[in-house]
């Protein structure tokens, strides 16, 4: 029991600034989730890919330095994109636009692959229960009886998740690019890789924004976290499931129909007429429709455009689907957060 | 009277059902009954004033902010308690009450201490340390109720707050309420269906009924009956006491164990009342002037037809 208790008595005192009070609903949900042990693995973790990667940027630049590192180099960055001539790039002697490919292929990788996983399970982690126990505890009437508004306590709910997805991709981005500069001769190289702060902040948004409204959204929808996460998982893994089949099929259909016209030629292979044979850099192949139906896969073709592999005109179906995600999944969090005072 | 709150002719449609009808109200300091029957539209008023509706038709002010378009400045100036079990999720009693104390913009630690403060006053003891999921129904009314009050906000709005309590922490509930409108000058709106509490603690009562106000006056006025008369109860046997009364030509109504109702004011009827006792030998327990019993005045309200308007608007 209290040891004075004074009765009741009036207060006056100095108020936050009316903007500021969203930040509550964050700094509470942000506590609360770091209060799931899974989180916390999962934040540990995220930042293991960040030292493989760390390890790269010392090797690269060391390579520029001692070409006999750069054996160390190129299996270490086999299957990357843009990795094919890295070679070739290496012995030119360009080390300005090496550095930049170089840069950009090791971040979009870092951002396309362990983050995109790890964002993934984290997300699944923090953002079901976020609205789906405001549901079950009816505690709408809770927030929205203070002055708040629906927008303010979504955005407090969202930043939540953005909190947590910084700390899992803009963060160590950041400290890759710094690591970078620090690993470099000299700090004139942030004259040439000026843009890849903007590019990680970029991708980072990509990654942050529609995830967390679609989350939340979700979330909103139910008031078992469970079916939320199941929701939220779902949507990942069977659209990545359904495209990776899709094309698989495709793929073979149109092996088996060159191999049934007998006309299987190696479109890269340029036969000289001394009888060498020289390899040609492709176009990129067409973007096959059904990439839309796995947000992983739209989600990675906007991330290669932000790092610069893609352009603009291949990539902007894949932005503008996860623009319209993040705005109708918004609107319906919206509308699902009101429906309580319509009641 | 000063008007804290105005209501001028709000009309509250959901698609095709009235639930405010034409609505008209001032509510002062002190404790306001808000009574009425299920679906009467008292949520709906409630949900009006906090601005959680759109208000159809009509307006008013709430401490002269408009109602609907300052619905932030007038859910700064209410402390609501809703009447569902409503909670967040995970937080302990006083985590609960700071974190609403901080989205009416209490910074961090003088929310805690506030929050602390409030739930002293409210009765709660170290099981302000638990998650709100453990509490039971009467906990978790003085954890509402702490949340409302926590930002000493100038209107209460009580939905339902004794409901689920044991007598004890039901009358120190009232106590409370009581202390707030009387001692610290706050307008508390007590919206129940639990007539003794409003009646215990009430200045002023309204009644909806069908979304149309049917009574709002001071529960004084309400509770003097039609016509004025006093109740006597008597030990003894009280025939003769009621011979001698009607000799007198006093109109008397017997009732049950000794009581009586005498119609005629009680500075007319205290003498006769006395003589006649002492003459009877009887001798009077009691000797109040009459009260219609809130029960009663709710009873009548929502039973009562409503007054139909003809074209030309005559009553």
């Amino acid at each position: 029991m209290a040891v004075h208790n004074l009765g009741y008595r009036g207060w006056s005192g100095e108020l936050a600034p009316a903007w500021s009070r969203f930040v509550v609903i964050t700094t509470t949900g942000i506590r609360r989730a770091w209060t799931s042990r899974w989180l916390r693995r999962g934040l540990t973790v995220a930042w293991m890919p960040a030292l493989y990667f760390a390890a790269m940027f010392f090797i690269f630049e060391q390579a520029l330095t001692y070409p006999s590192w750069r054996q160390t180099l190129e299996p270490m960055v086999q299957g990357m994109p843009g990795a094919i001539g890295l070679n070739a790039q290496l012995n030119t002697g360009d080390d300005s636009e090496l550095r930049h490919s170089f840069w950009s292929m090791l971040l979009h990788t870092f951002f396309r692959g362990p983050q995109a996983y790890l964002m993934i399970m984290m997300v699944g982690i923090i953002a079901p229960p976020l609205i789906s126990q405001d549901v079950r505890s009816r505690a709408f009437l809770l927030y929205f009886s203070r002055p708040i508004s629906r927008w303010e306590y979504i955005l407090g709910k969202a930043s939540t998740i953005w909190a947590y997805l910084a700390l899992i991709s803009l963060a160590p981005g950041l400290v890759l690019y710094l690591l970078g500069i620090l690993l470099s001769p000299g700090f004139n190289v942030v004259l040439s890789t000026w843009d890849l702060p903007f590019r990680i902040a970029l991708a980072s948004f990509f990654l942050m924004i529609p995830t967390a409204s679609l989350a939340l959204c979700f979330s909103s929808m139910t008031q078992e976290s469970r079916v939320a996460g199941f929701s939220w998982f779902a949507v990942w893994i069977l659209g990545a499931v359904a495209f990776v089949t899709i094309s698989a099929a495709q793929g073979f259909s149109q092996l088996n129909q060159q191999v049934n016209q007998q006309s299987v030629q190696f479109q890269n292979m340029q036969y000289n007429d001394d009888g060498t044979v020289t390899m040609t850099q492709l176009p990129p192949p067409p973007i096959s429709n059904w990439t839309y139906i796995s947000l992983y896969h739209t989600w990675v073709l906007a991330q290669s455009w932000a790092f610069g592999f893609e352009t603009f005109d291949r990539a902007k179906i894949a932005v503008l689907i996860l623009v319209a995600l993040t705005i109708v999944s918004a609107a319906v969090l919206y509308r699902k957060v009101s429906a309580p005072m319509r009641a | 009277m000063t008007a804290l709150i105005e209501i001028k002719h709000i009309t509250k449609d959901y698609g095709d059902f009235r639930a405010l009808d034409d609505v008209s109200l001032s509510i002062g300091p002190g404790v306001t009954g808000l009574l009425g029957p299920n679906g009467a539209g008292k949520s709906t008023l409630i949900k009006v004033l906090l601005g959680l509706v759109r208000i159809t038709s009509g307006g008013g002010t709430l401490l002269n902010y408009e109602l609907g378009k300052q619905a932030r400045e007038i859910r700064a100036s209410v402390g609501y308690m809703p009447e569902d079990d409503c909670y967040l999720h995970g937080l302990t009693g006083v985590e609960s009450v700071q974190f609403m104390a901080q989205l009416s913009g209490f910074e961090r630690i003088e929310g805690l201490r506030r929050a602390h403060e409030i739930l002293d006053f409210c009765g709660a003891g170290q099981e302000r340390y638990r998650t709100v999921e453990t509490y039971s129904t009467g906990m978790r009314q003085k954890l509402r109720f702490a949340q409302a009050i926590v930002h000493d906000p100038p209107i209460l709005i009580l939905d339902e707050p004794t409901s689920g309590m044991d007598p004890e922490e039901r009358e120190l509930m009232l106590k409370r309420i009581g202390v707030l409108a009387r001692k610290h000058g706050k307008a508390v709106i007590l919206c129940t269906h639990i007539l003794p509490d409003v009646q215990a603690v009430s200045d002023h009562v309204v009644i909806l009924v069908k979304g149309k106000v049917r009574r709002s006056e001071s529960l004084e006025v309400l509770a003097r009956p039609a016509t004025p008369s006093v109740t006597v109860k008597v030990l003894g046997q009280s025939e003769d006491f009621v011979n001698r009364l009607t000799e007198r030509g006093l109109k008397v109504e017997t009732g049950q164990f000794g009581s009586m109702t005498i119609h005629g004011t009680f500075k007319e009827l205290a003498g006769h009342v006395w003589q006649a006792a002492g003459a009877s030998q009887v001798s009077v327990q009691s000797l109040t002037p009459s009260k219609n019993s809130l029960e009663q005045i709710f009873l009548d309200a929502v039973r009562e037809q409503p007054v139909r308007e003809d074209p030309d608007g005559r009553a």
